[in-house]
Parts: structure tokens; sequence; C-alpha cells
């Protein structure tokens, strides 16, 4: 008789342990999230929000538009970039943030195909991420490009100095993939927000209710309203990845196409997709653990399974991206061209090698070491401290690729290192560009998709299996 | 004065199930498919409901946008360099070299498909539409609501057979801005 209590009371505790750790079996009235996802959002700002926001305010005015202004007027001797390094800071930052933004597409677009389930409190985080690192690339490049103002010479239309660009340049390309994936992305973004801005506008009045009224476009959610949007998401889920792919093995052929040492490797496609995925769910975690932490009832939300799922997936990536770097630095070793041999002692034991071996170490050793224990990897600042790490590694990664790598040539006459400047503070004012934009989305849009949140509770259920209670999920589309 | 002849009922319900079997009682009692529409929170399968497949423009208007956007890439890769007052030989490449275009093409034909599949959503839906719609704010808290159209004369005796199914209100539908 004492066995059998035992069976069930022990039962009783494992499924209430499934339900505290899975937000999938921990279902809330509609009512309820809806009410938890606008207070987190209406919340009044603390004093300490509006202190890192004036900041950031500052950092964005001050080091990205006025040293902008100040490049601009000067021009680009005010940079560092200098033959041979004509490539520097500015294209370090477009590759690290078009790298940023593939987060977005793989959480929301990759895992929506696979139908994995955690993915559905935090696919909005990501999908914003996409957008706003997008948009620091963009900004980078017209740094980069120095007459910003003659932009639309990149665009391919008739005019009357007959000029047309030459699309068989990868930088034509580049203005191609990543127009095509700022606007798809952004567009993916705003789909499935649709019924969350609905939901706001329900529960807002004032200024928040015209802007939601607006954005809502009207949406009831009617049987059609529901279909055609469905139909809209499957399209995208499916057509972005290319997209995606796309994108990242462009930016790698502006170096690949061309027959430099280091640079000319037929792997560079995926190996540039691999670390943009690694920085990108770097990026991503660091978000959530920050949204956990700091907005209200984002921890119901957000769960330590949320971040064991990441961590899992930041684990192979970065497997994946050790086996890239070493399948090329294989391949460039073995080769035994003379100029490659020396820009790889170049990378390992010149002035900038401890870059080199820091690279190594935030991206294979540290997840590695960190991320193999399922209990650290459920700890948000742990796994955020990884994400962040990984960040500063994979921008080492794309500093040595770019402005370390241009410094040894075929021309020893020309070698000469790359001595950064203003690059400095506008690539920091992209930093705080995309948080300080971050800051005004957790405020003005739902950061949790509740219906997505929802419908997968609705999915989800306890099942027994004999004594034993599983996770069933059933397939409702 | 006279009386309209037909009139929107709106029932609330507070769960998927009595709403489809509410659904079938409405059949039974000789509303058509086309006179009810169904509003939820959450995506709702036509299956679930046991209502008609619903028509979607969205893959066709895709597809459509997706040869749009492939014409564009072969303009671009094909017929611009034609265009240019000095034509640019780049390196031994042919004139109007494959795997470049390839690039161009394909970037486009996704462009494209993309740009129309998302104006797909706005013209299918009518998006966006600010006019006064029937509806309750309830449906994004959860609940599933039933729009139907039916004959005057037979507002009560559906009424009647919505509450018996369990709605938590049946009230006619009143247009209002959103």
């Amino acid at each position: 008789m004492s066995d059998n209590k035992h069976h069930a009371d022990a039962a009783q505790s494992h499924e209430e342990h499934l339900r505290e750790k899975h937000l999938m079996l921990d279902p809330l009235p509609r009512g309820r999230m809806n009410e938890m996802v606008m207070e987190s959002m209406m919340e009044k700002p603390t004093w300490k929000f509006w202190l890192v926001f004036g900041f950031l305010a500052f950092v964005v005015v001050y080091f990205l538009f006025y040293q902008w202004g100040v490049l601009i007027v000067k021009g680009q001797g005010e940079a560092g970039v200098m033959r041979p390094d004509y490539w520097g800071i500015f294209l370090v930052n477009t590759v690290f943030w078009i790298g940023i933004s593939h987060a977005g597409t793989f959480i929301s677009a990759i895992l929506r195909v696979f139908k994995a389930e955690f993915r559905r409190p935090f696919t909005r985080a990501a999908e914003l991420m996409t957008t706003f690192g997008l948009v620091q690339a963009g900004f980078s490049i017209f740094m980069h490009m120095g007459r910003v103002w003659v932009f639309y010479w990149l665009l391919p239309y008739p005019n009357q100095r007959m000029l047309w660009p030459n699309l068989h340049s990868p930088l034509t390309w580049d203005l191609l993939a990543i127009t095509t994936y700022l606007l798809s992305s952004t567009m993916y973004l705003f789909l499935p927000l649709i019924p969350d801005v609905a939901m706001a506008r329900d529960r807002s009045t004032g200024w928040r209710k015209n802007i939601y009224k607006v954005l809502a476009l009207g949406f009831r959610g009617t049987e059609g309203e529901w279909t055609h949007l469905r139909a809209a998401m499957n399209i995208f889920a499916f057509a972005i990845s290319p997209v995606m792919f796309s994108v990242h093995t462009i930016v790698s052929w502006d170096f690949a196409a061309a027959t430099r040492p280091g640079w000319s490797s037929t792997i560079f496609g995926p190996y540039f997709i691999v670390g943009a995925l690694h920085s990108g769910m770097g990026a991503a975690v660091v978000v959530l653990a920050v949204i956990r932490g700091t907005m209200k009832h984002m921890d119901y939300f957000v769960r330590g399974e949320h971040f064991d799922a990441i961590g899992k997936l930041m684990l192979i990536i970065s497997m994946a991206w050790a086996y890239f770097f070493f399948n090329d630095y294989m391949v460039q070793w073995y080769g035994g061209d003379k100029w490659t041999q020396q820009l790889l002692h170049f990378h390992e034991a010149g002035p900038l090698g401890w870059m080199w071996f820091a690279m190594l170490f935030t991206n294979i050793v540290l997840p590695w070491a960190i991320l193999w224990n399922p209990k650290w990897r459920a700890n948000p600042w742990l796994v955020g401290f990884v994400g962040i790490a990984i960040n500063v590694g994979m921008w080492f990664e794309r500093y040595i690729i770019i402005p370390i790598s241009v410094t040894i040539n075929r021309m020893p006459f020309t070698w000469r290192m790359y001595t950064p400047g203003i690059e400095v503070p506008m690539g920091i004012g992209t930093v705080a560009l995309f948080i300080l934009l971050y800051m005004a989305a957790s405020k003005l849009i739902p950061l949790i998709p509740v219906w997505e949140v929802q419908e997968g509770q609705m999915a989800h259920e306890l099942k027994k299996f004999g004594r034993e209670t599983v996770v069933s999920v059933s397939e409702l589309e | 004065m006279t009386e309209s002849k037909v009139i929107d009922l709106l029932a609330v319900f507070s769960d998927l199930a009595p709403a489809a079997d509410a659904i079938e009682q409405l059949r039974a009692l000789g509303v058509h498919d086309d006179c009810m529409n169904v509003i939820s929170g959450v995506p709702v399968t036509e299956a679930m409901l046991g209502r008609p497949r619903q028509w979607t423009n969205v893959p066709r208007i895709a597809m459509g946008g997706a040869i749009l956007g492939l014409s564009a890439g072969i303009f671009l890769a094909y017929i611009s360099p034609f265009l240019y007052p000095y034509p640019i030989q780049v390196s031994t490449q042919s004139f109007v070299p494959g795997p470049p275009t390839a690039v161009v093409m394909f970037e486009l034909t996704m462009l494209g498909m993309l740009l129309s599949t998302f104006l797909g959503v706005f013209l299918d839906s009518f998006f966006p539409n600010y006019r006064p719609m029937k509806y309750v704010p309830e449906v994004s808290d959860g609940k599933i609501a039933i729009l139907i159209e039916c004959p005057h004369v037979d507002e009560k005796k559906i009424t009647d057979a919505l509450n018996k199914m369990g709605a938590e209100s049946v009230k006619p539908a009143e247009a209002q801005h959103l």
C-alpha cells in the first residue's frame, strides 16, 4: 500500500517537475498571457532604463552620426584604411552584423520548418535581431562606401549616365542579396506580428492604440485571415532559408573570389555560414538572458529549457565551426604556397597573434568546456556569457580574415599593419544603435508571440506510458 | 420602415469543442457554411471545426511574383550588359557568364516571390481595412466566436440552439471601429 502511495507521489512530483520545466506544459489562460506580455511592454521604465537609454543615445549621436559626418566632410583618410589595407573595420563590422542577423532566420524559419517546439516564445526576439542587425550591416557598408550620397549608383535603373552596375561583380551580388534578405526578414518579422499587434490594439488606449490599430491592418482572426497568414508564413519559412544561406555565401565570395593568399578557398561559403550561425546564436542567447532578467513576467515565457536547447545548438555549431576552420586551415597550410605560409605564420605569431589564439579559445574551448553540461547549459547568465565570448571571438575571426589577411600579399613592399582610426568609435556606435533599437522595440512591440505560444500549449500534453509520464506533442497543422 | 431581412449574430464560445458542435448544429438548422465565419485568437484548422477548406491565393500570387522576379533577373543578367555604352569585359569570362547570372537570377526570383507572398496576404485578406467590423475583443483572449448570417425570422431559433450548445453569449453583431 505504502509502495503504491510512494509511486503515486513520485509520479505526481515528476509531472509537476515537467510542468515547471516546460512552458508548453504549463499553460495559463490566454487572457492572462496577454496581460503578462502587455504589462512587460507597458511597464513604466525605471530610471536605470532611462540612464542606459540616454547613454546609448549619446553614443549613437556622437560616435555614430557625428563621426560619420566628420568622415564625410574630411574623407576616408580619417579611417585607417590605406594600401594594402583598403578593407578595414567597416567591412569587419558588415560581415559581423550580417552574421548576427542569421540567428533570426535560423531560429524562426529553420526551426519552424523542423517543428522544433522550443522556438515558440523567442522567435520574435530573434527576428528582431535579424532586422536590427541588418540595419547595422547596411550602415557599415555605407560608411565604407565613402561617398554615401551617391549610393544609388549601385542600383540598376535606366539613367542619363548610361551606366549599369556590373552584375559580374560579387559586390553587386552583395547589394542584391542583402537587400533581398533585409526586405524578406522585415516582412517575415511583420507577418506573425499582426495577430499580436491586434491583441495589443484590443488592450490599449491613446497613442498606442492608434499605432497598433494601423499596424494590425484590421486583423480580426477570421478563418480566411489565418489561412492566408499561415500559407504566407509557410512559404516564408521555406524560402527565406536559402536566401539566408545565399547572403553569407555571397559575402564570403567577396573574399573567396579573389586570388589573395588566405582568401582563395572553396570552403569559404559554408565556413562563413557556420560562423554566422555561431555568432548569431551567441547573440540570441545574450538577448534572451537580458530579456528574461530585466523584463516583467519573462521568466514565465523564457525558461531554463530554452537556454538548454539553444546551448545544445551552440555546442553543435561550435563543433561545426571548428571543423570548417580546421578544414580551411589544413588545405591552405598543405598547399605550400609561399605567401599563404607567410600569412598563416603571421596570423599565429604576428603582432596580433593573441587575437588568433583568443578566437580559438572563445569559439571552441570555452563553449565546449561549458555547454557540455546540461545544468550549466540551463543557466541563462552562464550561457549568455558564452554567447558574448563567442561574439568577441567571431569578431576577431572577421578581423583576422579581413585587415590582418590583406596585410600579407604577394607584394612584400606594400606590407603594412592596419591601424584603425575613426572606424572604432563608429563601430561602437553601431553596437549602441542595435541595443537602443532593441530597447525601444521592447517597449513598443510584444516580444513574445503569444498566439504561437498558445498554439504550442494546445498541442502539448502529458501522456502515460505504463507508469512513466512523458511529454507528447500533437501535430495540429 | 422596413425591417432588414437578414441579421448577423455573434456567438462566443470558451472552447473549441463546443464551437465545433455548434457549427454542426447550425448546419443542421439550415445555415449554410458560406453564412458562417469563425473568428479565433489562434489558427484553428478547418478540420478541427468541421469547416470546408478555405481557399487562399497566396501560393499562386507567390508563384507569379517569382516569375516576375526571375524575369527581372534575366533582364539584369542577360540584357543590361548590352546597355552599357562601353561593354565591360571581365577577364576571360564570357560577356554574359553563367555562374554570376545564376546568382542574380536566384536573388531576384526569391525577392519577387517573397514580396508577392507578403502582398498576397494583403490582397487576400483585404488589408489594410480600417472600416467598422463585426468583432469581439474577447477573441484575442482565447475565445472562439462564430459570426452567423441568418434570416431575421430564424434569430430566436438559432440563438436558442447556440445557447444550448454552450455559447457564453449570443447577440446581434454590430460593426465597430477596432
